[in-house]
Formats: C-alpha cells, sequence, structure tokens
C-alpha cells in the first residue's frame, strides 16, 4: 500500500481502539447488511426433506457474510491500517442528484429536456465547469443522443413533453 | 486436427460475412477509443453498449462486444507510451518503459512492438481458444451439480486471491454479490425474496444496472475527487513507426514469454488481462540480466506487458464458452449479453451454435489483424481526442449511461437502482474494498444455487459428497490450498510488491 499508515488517537476507557477505521466501519456495515438480508428472508420456508427452501440459501449466505465481516470488523481493532479517507460532498451528491433526476423527468418530460438538464446539473459537480461551454456541450450532447437512440437505433423513446 | 481447420474455416465463414465484419471494425474501434481516454473503463463501456446491441443479431453483438475487450488493450497501450496516461489498468505498466522511449524519440518503436506483441498474442491465443475449445467442453459433460458447484467455489477464489488487498474483504465482497443475486423471485418456487415488497424488484436486480452504477457512477464520482491532470501530450512528431531489427531481435522473447504468461493467467478465473501484464512485467525484469534498464525505456518492458494482456484478454473467453463460468467482471457482461439475446454459455453453445461459437473466435483473429491495420496511422486521432478535457467527458457519459439504462426496460426505476449502485460502489472504494469480486458473485450466484439445491437433492442431502466425488474432491482441495497459501505472511508480501510495481 502507497498511502501512509496514520493509526487513529488511542481511544481512552476502551480496551480496543480502532486502528484500522476502514475495516472496523466496513465490516460492521456489511454486518448490518447481512442481518438485514436474514431479517428481510425470515418469512421464506427453508429446507424441508433433503429439498432447499427458497429461503435456504439466502439464510446461509448472509449468515456467512455476517461471519466474514465480523472477521473484518475485528482485525480492525487488531492491525493498523489507513485512515478512512474523506467524503466529499459536492461531487457525489450532484451525479446522483442528476442521474436521479434523469429518473424523475424521462417519463413526464421526454428525453430531450432530461437529458440536457442531467448533463447541466452533473457538470456542477466538477469545479472547472465554465457557463457558456458547459451549454454548448450539453447541447451536442443531446444531440448525439437523439440521433443516435431514437433515429439510428429507432428506440421508442418520446422527445418532448407531452400537454 | 482436420476437424479443427473444419471447425476455423466455419467460423472464418461467419466473421468474414459484411456485416459481422463491420461489427468487428466497430467493436475494435469503440474499444480503442475507450482504452485511450482515461476515466471510463472497459467494463463500464461494455455494460453502456449492452442496450445498443439489443437491435443485432447475437453473432454480430457478441462479435462487438469482444472487438471492445481487446481493442482496449491496443489503445490503453497508445496513450501510455505518448503521454504518460494509462487509459486502462491493464496498461499502466507500459507507461514505465514506454513513455521513457517515447522522450528518447522512439515513440514509433515503441507503438510498434506493442502493436506487433499484441498481435503476435492476439494469434496465439485465438488459436488456444479454438483449440482448448473441443476438450474443455467434453469435460463438461463429466460434470455434475456437485462439480459445478465446486468449480465455481473455485474461480469465486481465485477472483479472491487475485484481487488486491485484504483476503477476508474479497470473500465478503462475493458474499454481498451472491445475496444482491438472490433479491426477487426464487426460480423454484416463485416465491419473492429479499424484496421488501417493492414490486420493481420482483424480477430482481438487473445485471447491467449495478454494473453501471459500481463501475460506471462509482467511477465518475471517485475521480471527480482527484484534481484534473494536466495532460502533456507529447508534441513531437512520430517518426520511424518501424523498428529496427535490433528492437525485434531484443522484444522477440519478451512477446513470446508475456503471451505465454498472458495466456495462462487469462484461462484462469479471476485473472485477467490486469494481473498479466503486471506479471509480465515483473518477471520479465526478474528475467533480465540488465535489470537496471527497465524503467529507463527498455523494449522489453513494452512488449512483454502488451503481449500478455492481449494475450489474457482473449484466453479469458476460455472458461466462458467451454464451462459457461465467467472468469472475471468483463467475461460477466458477456455472461449478460448473451442470456439477454437468449443463449445460455455453456457446453451447448459449441455444438448447438457453431456458427456462433466460431464465428465469434475467427473475428477475434480479424479484429486483431484491423487493430495492427488501423492503429498506428490513427494515433493522431487518439491523441486529439486526449484533449476533451474530463469536466466535459464526464456528464457525457452519465447522460449516455442513463439513456442506456432507461432503454434496457424502459424503467426509471432501474435509473433509481443504478444511481444506489452508484453510491454502493463509492462507498466499497472508500472502505478498500474490491468492486469487481462483487459483480462475479452476483453473477455466478443464481447458477451457484442452482447446483448447490440440485447437488443436495441428488445426495440426499449429504453434504460429504462434494468431498466424495473425485472430480469435485479435487476442485475443492485446490480452492482449498489457495486460500491457504495466499494468506501465508511470506506470499502475501509477495502479492503486495507485485501491486505496488
Amino acid at each position: 500500500m502507497s498511502e501512509s499508515v496514520s493509526p487513529s488517537p488511542k481511544g481512552r476507557g476502551f480496551i480496543f481502539s480502532i486502528r484500522s477505521p476502514r475495516d472496523f466501519w466496513g465490516g460492521l456495515v456489511l454486518i448490518a447488511v447481512g442481518i438485514l438480508a436474514i431479517w428481510a428472508s425470515r418469512d421464506l420456508p427453508g429446507q424441508r426433506g433433503f429439498a432447499f427452501g427458497p429461503g435456504t440459501a439466502p439464510r446461509l449466505f448472509s449468515g456467512l457474510l455476517v461471519g466474514f465481516s465480523a472477521v473484518v470488523a475485528l482485525g480492525g481493532l487488531i492491525m493498523d491500517g489507513p485512515r478512512i479517507e474523506k467524503y466529499k460532498v459536492r461531487g457525489p451528491v450532484l451525479v446522483i442528484f442528476a442521474i436521479l433526476g434523469f429518473a424523475a423527468m424521462i417519463r413526464p418530460l421526454g428525453m430531450v429536456p432530461a437529458s440536457f438538464v442531467t448533463f447541466m446539473v452533473a457538470i456542477l459537480g466538477s469545479k472547472e465547469m465554465r457557463v457558456l461551454e458547459s451549454f454548448v456541450a450539453a447541447a451536442v450532447m443531446t444531440a448525439f443522443c437523439v440521433l443516435l437512440f431514437v433515429y439510428l437505433l429507432n428506440l421508442p423513446f418520446q422527445l418532448w413533453p407531452r400537454f | 486436427m482436420s476437424e479443427l481447420l473444419a471447425n476455423l474455416a466455419l467460423g472464418f465463414g461467419v466473421a468474414a460475412q459484411p456485416y459481422n465484419m463491420l461489427f468487428c471494425l466497430l467493436g475494435a474501434l469503440v474499444g480503442t477509443l475507450v482504452g485511450v481516454l482515461p476515466g471510463i473503463g472497459t467494463v463500464a463501456t461494455i455494460a453502456m453498449l449492452l442496450p445498443i446491441t439489443f437491435g443485432l443479431p447475437p453473432v454480430g453483438a457478441l462479435i462487438m462486444l469482444a472487438g471492445i475487450y481487446y481493442g482496449a488493450q491496443y489503445g490503453g497501450s497508445t496513450t501510455s507510451i505518448l503521454v504518460n496516461i494509462p487509459g486502462e489498468a491493464t496498461s499502466v505498466v507500459t507507461a514505465l518503459d514506454g513513455h521513457q522511449m517515447a522522450r528518447q524519440g522512439r515513440a514509433g518503436a515503441a507503438l510498434s512492438i506493442a502493436a506487433i506483441g499484441s498481435f503476435f498474442a492476439g494469434c496465439v491465443a485465438t488459436v488456444l481458444v479454438a483449440a482448448l475449445g473441443a476438450p474443455l467442453t467434453g469435460l463438461a459433460l463429466l460434470f455434475g451439480p456437485a462439480e459445478y458447484f465446486s468449480l465455481m467455489v473455485l474461480g469465486l477464489i481465485f477472483a479472491v486471491v487475485l484481487a488486491k488487498g485484504s483476503v477476508l474483504k474479497a470473500v465478503a465482497v462475493i458474499l454481498l454479490g451472491l445475496l444482491l443475486s438472490m433479491v426477487g423471485s426464487d426460480l423454484e418456487t416463485g416465491a419473492g425474496r429479499m424484496t421488501f415488497d417493492i414490486a420493481e424488484l420482483a424480477d430482481g436486480i438487473g445485471f447491467a444496472n449495478i454494473a453501471m452504477g459500481v463501475f460506471g457512477f462509482a467511477e465518475i464520482i471517485r475521480n471527480l475527487e482527484l484534481p484534473e491532470e494536466s495532460r502533456d501530450v507529447l508534441h513531437a512528431k512520430v517518426s520511424g513507426l518501424m523498428p529496427t531489427r535490433k528492437d525485434l531481435i531484443d522484444s522477440s522473447g519478451a512477446i513470446v514469454r508475456g503471451t505465454i504468461l498472458g495466456s495462462l493467467l487469462g484461462i484462469l478465473p479471476g485473472g485477467g488481462a490486469v494481473i498479466a501484464s503486471f506479471a509480465a512485467y515483473t518477471f520479465e525484469k526478474k528475467m533480465s540480466k540488465t535489470p537496471q534498464r527497465f524503467g529507463n525505456g527498455a523494449i522489453e518492458g513494452v512488449a512483454a506487458p502488451e503481449s500478455a494482456n492481449n494475450a489474457a484478454a482473449q484466453t479469458s473467453f476460455i472458461p466462458l464458452l467451454t464451462l459457461g463460468i465467467p472468469p472475471n467482471a468483463v467475461m460477466a457482461l458477456m455472461v449478460g449479453a448473451m442470456t439477454i439475446h437468449g443463449i445460455v454459455p455453456g457446453p451447448q453453445v459449441m455444438t448447438k451454435q457453431p456458427e456462433l461459437f466460431w464465428g465469434m473466435i475467427a473475428s477475434m483473429w480479424l479484429g486483431n489483424l484491423m487493430l495492427v491495420v488501423i492503429n498506428l496511422p490513427l494515433v493522431g486521432v487518439w491523441v486529439t481526442l486526449l484533449r476533451v478535457p474530463y469536466r466535459l467527458l464526464f456528464p457525457s457519459i452519465i447522460v449516455f449511461c442513463c439513456i442506456g439504462i432507461y432503454s434496457i426496460n424502459n424503467s426509471p426505476f432501474d435509473v433509481v437502482i443504478s444511481a444506489v449502485f452508484g453510491v454502493i460502489g463509492y462507498w466499497l472504494v472508500k472502505h478498500d474494498f474490491e468492486p469487481a469480486p462483487m459483480l462475479l458473485g452476483f453473477v455466478l450466484g443464481p447458477l451457484m444455487e442452482e447446483n448447490l439445491r440440485r447437488a443436495m437433492l441428488i445426495a440426499r442431502g449429504d453434504w460429504m459428497v462434494f468431498f466424495t466425488r473425485p472430480i469435485s474432491a479435487g476442485l475443492l482441495g485446490v480452492a482449498i490450498l489457495l486460500l491457504i497459501v495466499s494468506t501465508l505472511p511470506k506470499i502475501r508480501r509477495r502479492r503486495d510488491e507485485v501491486f505496488v510495481e
């Protein structure tokens, strides 16, 4: 690993301190996912005789996931590891917002407005965006997609909002 | 032997049809483009282009998708050499010596050796795929459910051992992928599993949605965090494309060794082109009498990894086409593509659809030939493309992906799912979990469950069946051995070294 290993400060009052936060928190979250999966498949019938029920494999694999994740989390208490990189807000939020926006717009508004707006929202996620250039690029990209998907590939997309 | 020739003739007959030639060329060109542009991976591109191939005939669609994969190996080397920016993870090591050569005014020689090495590797790998196809398919007929299950376990263990970072974390991620594959209706009883009463989840999570989220959107989010690299495109004219006689002699050994190593690593599950190129470079450096030349423009340092990644890209089709088991994430996508066209990957493809099987193999050779011919004259075009700044590239990719996902089922919900997986992918990377094994687990999940269920039913609920049947026991034995060996401290250190270099 090239990242510098900077162990977290030792916590007081605990027997263990979190020495590798990436592993520790990563493991904990996956344990939660495993438990959620076990809970979600609680009503499914399990093994009957020799035959697996629909619930057997999900419970089997979520149990294994909980087990392995627990070892990963424990490892985070024993072995030193790098800190968690800071989560950025602007890029991820705007990119995800743009994608969700596309999902919300494509049916009611049609492909042209949805593509254009998605492009403009996504580009805000970059610190280097320039206004005029972005508008031109969004228009070009929208035109390209319409040409490719609607005219060349003949996909039945609605282009504009219907009133 | 005559049978092999007859099969290849059939294949070339299919691949040489004008339409298929066109798809092959298109795939190779798109692949090169993807390889050139940093920030778009092969997996994301194939996922992006899946919807476009819906309307094509199956043979054409698969020929094109395969072309993207090996085309990307060519494209990646071009930018590694000229600009010192590897467009593709497989070309990271090529940049070490390739760019040094370019600075010394030998860009032409480096480019042509990369192309020649790739072409040689492509030829050998094509023959290998054709030759190993029939015997491995025969082997597949001996396999019952227990053997299939054990083979997939072995494949996943390989993926774990060869992934970088912690073995335990890779196993956890694979299990996550397996669980995700179980969301939706149960195959045998139709019971809805882990759907949280969301109607759209009843059919399960779409493979393309996960791939696009984890490899497309998550990668974009990651890239936005990095400062935009200055791309000092080499303005010096590329002259003297032909390598000298000395270059050819110097690199011939490296090309052959790279090809062999790459072919082997490509067949192994979990391997693939990235590891092959790293391994070939390290091996060549170890073999060399003058290791100090590496990193300062040694032509072997270009020839070996470029041959290896191309060989591996092609031989990784072998397990997919013969056993129906995808050895890496790109092949997992190919399974998705085949399923969309109603083809179940596995031994029956070769017997039931010989024109598809052999046509695809023959197209690989044709595609490699096209790449050598078109790649060198187009170097200028690719370098110009690099001047498109990432700030304009990434919103375009996002729009393209959104439309692509939506078009698969005309479902806005699919777009939402892929956004969710974008966040999950981002989180995984922040916590040093590799996303590729998750995708592999997701693809193998339904197959594994089905075979596990059947094996248990046939064995009347006796878990020992996996150890009493000889082939199954052997496969599991290898898997356990691998797992133990990879956790030994000495090997682990070695493994880390390979990825650091």
